[in-house]
Order: C-alpha cells, then sequence, then structure tokens
C-alpha cells in the first residue's frame, strides 16, 4: 500500500515535472501522459476504480490523444525556437493560480464531511453510486452539460464547414 | 482464481505450505498462462491466416517448413529474432523503443478480465468492460508514439489514419457496449457471461439472438476489426498507399512486437465480443458435474478460432476502404445506429412480454438499419478537381 503510493507519487510528479520542463512538444505530452497514469493508479488505490478507469479512458484515451493529434499538425513541434521563459513573468502567475487553486481544494476537502469518515479498505460499489446520483441528484447540471458539449460540438462543426466553403 | 484456490485447497500435501505462497502461486499461474498460450494462438493465427489466404487466392501458403508449414510460426521467430534492428539516424531514439513495448502492453493486460471457462478468469474486476475500453485505447498511443518517432512521411501519415480511425469506432464500439451493459446490468464480464447462461442446450440465451445483441454483435465486430486495423480497415498500414504505416522504419524484433500486438488485441477483442454476445464459455455440456469447465473452456476457445476465422476470411474476401468512406461509415452509419440500438434495449427492458419485445425491437432495428444504409452509403459525387496535377 505504501510502496505502492510513493512509487505512483514519484510517477506523477516526475511525469508533471517533464511535462512543464521538456523542450519537445511530443515529449512533453507523453510525459502528461505518464501524470496521468499515476493519477489513475492513485485513484485504484483508493478503491475508486470506476473513477480510475475513466481517467485512462478520457484523460489518456480522449484528452491527451487529441493534444497529440494537434500537435501532429503543428509545424515547430522540437521548439528550439523562442526565448526560454520558464522563470519568467509567467512562472509568478502561474504560482499565484496554483496557490488559489491549492486554496479551494483545501477548503473543499476540508469541509466534505465524508472525506475523512470513510475507512480505508472499504469496497463500495461505485458505478451504482455514481449511476443513482448522476441521474437523482445531479440530473440539471447532466444535462446542461450535454446541450453545452452539443453546442460546442456543432459550433466545432460550423467552424470547420465555413473554411472548406472559402477555400473552394 | 476461486476454481484455483479450491483445486489447491483440495491437495492434502498442500496442507504444510504457507497462505501467503499458495495466494503467491495462485497469482502467478494465471499470469503464465497468459503470457504463454495467447501468444502461442498468435503464432498459429499468423500460420492459419497465411494458410487461409493461400487458399482464398488459389494457392498453396507456406508449406515447406515441416509438414503443412507447421514449424513456419517458429521459423518466423528465429528470422525476426537474428534480423539486425535498424533504427533512423533522425528518429527519436527513446520514443522510438519504447512504441513497441507500449504495443504489447496494453493488448496483454485486455486478457486479465477474459473468462474463458466457469470460474477461470485472472481477475474479476466489477468494471471489467470499461477497464477493456481504457486499457485498449492505450494501444493508439503506440501507433502514434511509433510512428512519431521514426521521422518519415509514411510512418506519420500511418500514425495520423491509424489515431483518427481508432478513435472515430471507437465511439460506436463502446455505444454497442453500453447495450449489453444495460441488459446485463452489469460491468463485470463474468457477471454478463452469466447472464448468458441457461436457457435450451444453454444456447438460446446468448445475447446475440435477441435483436438488440445481433445488432451490437455486427457493430461491435466491425469496431473491434476497425479498431485493430485489419482490412478492410487497415487504412493505417495499407501497403500500396504508405508502405508499412506506423511501423515502416521498425526491424528485427521490434517489428515483431507491434505484429504481436496487433494479433494479441484482436484476438482479445474477439474474446471480448465472445463474453459479451456469443455466451462467453457456455453451450451444450456445460453443466456436466466434472468435466463442464473443460468443455466450456473448449467451447470458448472454438467459438474465438471461429471470430478469427470469419475476420481472415473477411480480410481474404473484401478490398480495403478508402479513408473518406471509412470516416462516412463511423459517423453516419454505426454511431446512429448503435444510439438506436440502446433504444432498442431500453424496449426490450421494459415490455412485459418478451416474444412482443423481440419482434418489436426487431422490426425497429430492421426499420433504421435499411434507412441508415440508405442515408449512409448515398454519395453525392461531385466532379473531381486535382489541385496540385497541372
Amino acid at each position: 500500500m505504501n510502496a505502492a503510493f510513493w512509487i505512483l507519487s514519484a510517477m506523477s510528479l516526475i511525469g508533471a515535472l517533464l511535462a512543464i520542463s521538456l523542450r519537445n512538444l511530443v515529449h512533453c505530452v507523453l510525459s502528461l501522459i505518464l501524470f496521468f497514469l499515476g493519477i489513475a493508479g492513485h485513484y485504484f488505490l483508493l478503491r475508486a476504480d470506476f473513477l480510475g478507469a475513466v481517467q485512462i479512458l478520457i484523460y489518456i484515451g480522449a484528452v491527451a490523444v487529441l493534444i497529440l493529434f494537434a500537435i501532429m499538425l503543428t509545424r515547430n513541434v522540437t521548439g528550439t525556437e523562442g526565448p526560454r521563459e520558464l522563470f519568467g513573468l509567467g512562472w509568478w502567475t502561474g504560482l499565484g493560480t496554483a496557490l488559489i487553486v491549492a486554496a479551494v481544494v483545501w477548503v473543499t476537502v476540508d469541509s466534505a464531511p465524508q472525506a475523512a469518515t470513510r475507512s480505508p479498505g472499504q469496497a463500495v460499489s461505485s458505478v451504482e453510486q455514481i449511476g443513482k446520483s448522476l441521474l437523482n441528484q445531479w440530473v440539471v447540471p447532466l444535462e446542461v452539460l450535454g446541450v453545452l458539449l452539443t453546442a460546442a460540438l456543432i459550433g466545432a462543426v460550423v467552424i470547420a464547414l465555413e473554411e472548406v466553403v472559402r477555400r473552394r | 482464481m476461486e476454481k484455483l484456490y479450491q483445486l489447491l485447497d483440495g491437495c492434502k500435501w498442500l496442507a504444510n505450505v504457507p497462505d501467503s505462497l499458495l495466494s503467491a502461486v495462485a497469482i502467478v499461474v494465471p499470469i503464465l498462462l497468459i503470457i504463454t498460450v495467447f501468444p502461442g494462438i498468435f503464432a498459429y493465427t499468423t500460420l492459419i491466416e497465411r494458410k487461409a489466404l493461400g487458399r482464398v487466392q488459389n494457392r498453396y501458403g507456406p508449406n515447406r517448413v515441416g509438414r503443412w508449414g507447421i514449424l513456419q510460426p517458429i521459423a518466423d521467430g528465429v528470422k525476426l529474432l537474428t534480423k539486425e534492428d535498424i533504427v533512423p539516424r533522425k528518429a527519436d531514439k527513446f520514443v522510438h523503443l519504447l512504441a513497441p513495448i507500449l504495443a504489447v502492453i496494453p493488448s496483454l493486460l485486455l486478457f486479465a478480465v477474459l473468462p474463458v471457462g466457469p470460474g477461470l478468469v485472472p481477475v474479476d474486476l466489477h468494471i471489467g468492460i470499461l477497464f477493456v475500453f481504457a486499457i485498449s485505447t492505450a494501444s493508439v498511443l503506440a501507433l502514434f508514439m511509433g510512428g512519431w518517432a521514426s521521422r518519415n512521411k509514411f510512418s506519420l501519415l500511418g500514425a495520423m489514419r491509424a489515431v483518427a480511425q481508432v478513435v472515430s469506432y471507437e465511439v460506436p464500439m463502446v455505444l454497442a457496449a453500453v447495450a449489453v451493459v444495460m441488459a446485463a446490468g452489469t460491468l463485470s464480464t463474468v457477471g454478463i457471461v452469466a447472464k448468458q447462461s441457461g436457457g435450451f442446450l444453454s444456447v438460446t440465451n446468448w445475447f446475440v439472438f435477441q435483436p438488440w445483441g445481433f445488432v451490437g454483435f455486427v457493430l461491435f465486430t466491425i469496431g473491434a476489426m476497425a479498431e485493430s486495423a485489419r482490412t478492410p480497415f487497415d487504412i493505417p498500414e495499407a501497403e500500396s498507399e504508405i508502405i508499412a504505416g506506423y511501423h515502416t522504419e521498425y526491424s528485427g524484433f521490434k517489428f515483431a512486437l507491434f505484429q504481436l500486438g496487433e494479433y494479441l488485441a484482436a484476438i482479445a477483442m474477439a474474446g471480448i465480443t465472445v463474453t459479451m454476445f456469443l455466451g462467453g464459455y457456455n453451450g451444450p455440456g456445460v453443466g456436466l458435474k466434472y468435466i463442464g469447465p473443460l468443455i466450456g473452456v473448449g467451447w470458448f476457445f472454438a467459438k474465438l478460432m471461429t471470430i478469427i476465422l470469419v475476420i481472415i476470411w473477411i480480410r481474404g474476401t473484401w478490398p480495403r476502404i478508402r479513408v473518406d468512406q471509412l470516416m462516412a461509415f463511423a459517423w453516419k452509419v454505426l454511431l446512429p445506429m448503435s444510439i438506436l440500438n440502446i433504444v432498442a434495449v431500453g424496449l426490450w427492458h421494459y415490455m412485459e412480454s418478451k416474444l412482443w419485445a423481440w419482434l418489436v425491437t426487431a422490426a425497429w432495428l430492421l426499420i433504421w438499419a435499411i434507412v441508415l444504409t440508405k442515408i449512409g452509403t448515398a454519395q453525392n459525387v461531385e466532379r473531381r478537381t486535382y489541385r496540385y496535377a497541372t
């Protein structure tokens, strides 16, 4: 348990650090995938295996592949040009953002009631619980998200169509 | 696993062996079986494929190494192992090395949730089907990495085609599986097989005999063939267009690993198809007292090999489809059909009389299948313009 935790944490941290420090964009995405895998492993360790599988399915199978696809279509992948601004102004902006996010997460986790009470190793059928709460308690946000995603999809199609018409 | 434990418990001489050793054995044995049996099936699938293709094309196929060419896979393995491993000078060495390894690992992991017989499943995950899809999406990364790291335009083209194809065909495949999950009420592969047991000769309860199950079976098989890049969906490695696609720059055993990963994924997907639609290990005689589990294993592998043979048959007889046809087929025919199939499962679930449910869902799916094939295959063919030709 502990060894797995440390290995996964090291994996995630190394992946995240490599993702922001490497020069080659494709290498960055591959290390980002390492990071996603580490997070999925953490979910499995917490017995949230549904969440872990979904993490792999969506973040590695969809998001990372989408980023890779976008990078394949760009010209300068190796990133040898341009100044190296890792510790410039952007660094301080990033630090501020990270602090704000960390504060919000801290407050949320601290105020959540069940987080501390559930003992580790207690197997719960997370799929059923998630399904039931999605279709009872959270049905309106779910539908709104569905409409939002559909709108985004149609918007993307419209943008792509316009370009085809213009080219002819 | 459970059966194995019972078997081990039954042996008297094992009473002195510590429990930790027994559980270690129970973990190691399924892993050893997976990494020996399925690559063995892979080796002989290549031989069967070459023989069957030869038969289709009116020639002999391999027949020199041993009787009926039976030692051909071993000769191939030795040849690939002793071949020089060439890496292009401009290639991204590390990613180039990592890609074939990553091609094999997800394919082997898929077998972890495959119930090959009653109680014979390495891990009974209660999210089994989801695990299968999560793992099989990872295989597209290997194709991309191999294609990109080779620094070869044909490799990159193959990688782009592979990514586009796998991402498109994944959607109808997952939706076809959703229908099964809805009907079985569980994501576990063992639970899905258990739902299909019973009935006349342990056959009539297979999901493939329901209208939605049949449609799901067809959709899933097409999706699985496209995902493992088998002909007629082999445009990522179309040899007449882009040499060999993403593995153009691979030789020796790295090439063999790509082949191994691809075939293992196809075999695993055939196994998942058997599990979800063809009743898994259920078949006549599976309920017998002592030899029942053995018969079940026999039925599972018989069904698996039948599906593989059908896939080889399709490869031998159908031409490769074009890229635009491929995409149009996925998004205009398969995707709407799989969503309508989910509606059919809903109808089937809530109708009291199963006979009426059968007829209604069959009619519903048949009408839509006809409509969608009419719409999806209708092409408003324009005059082609060749922009770069003079």
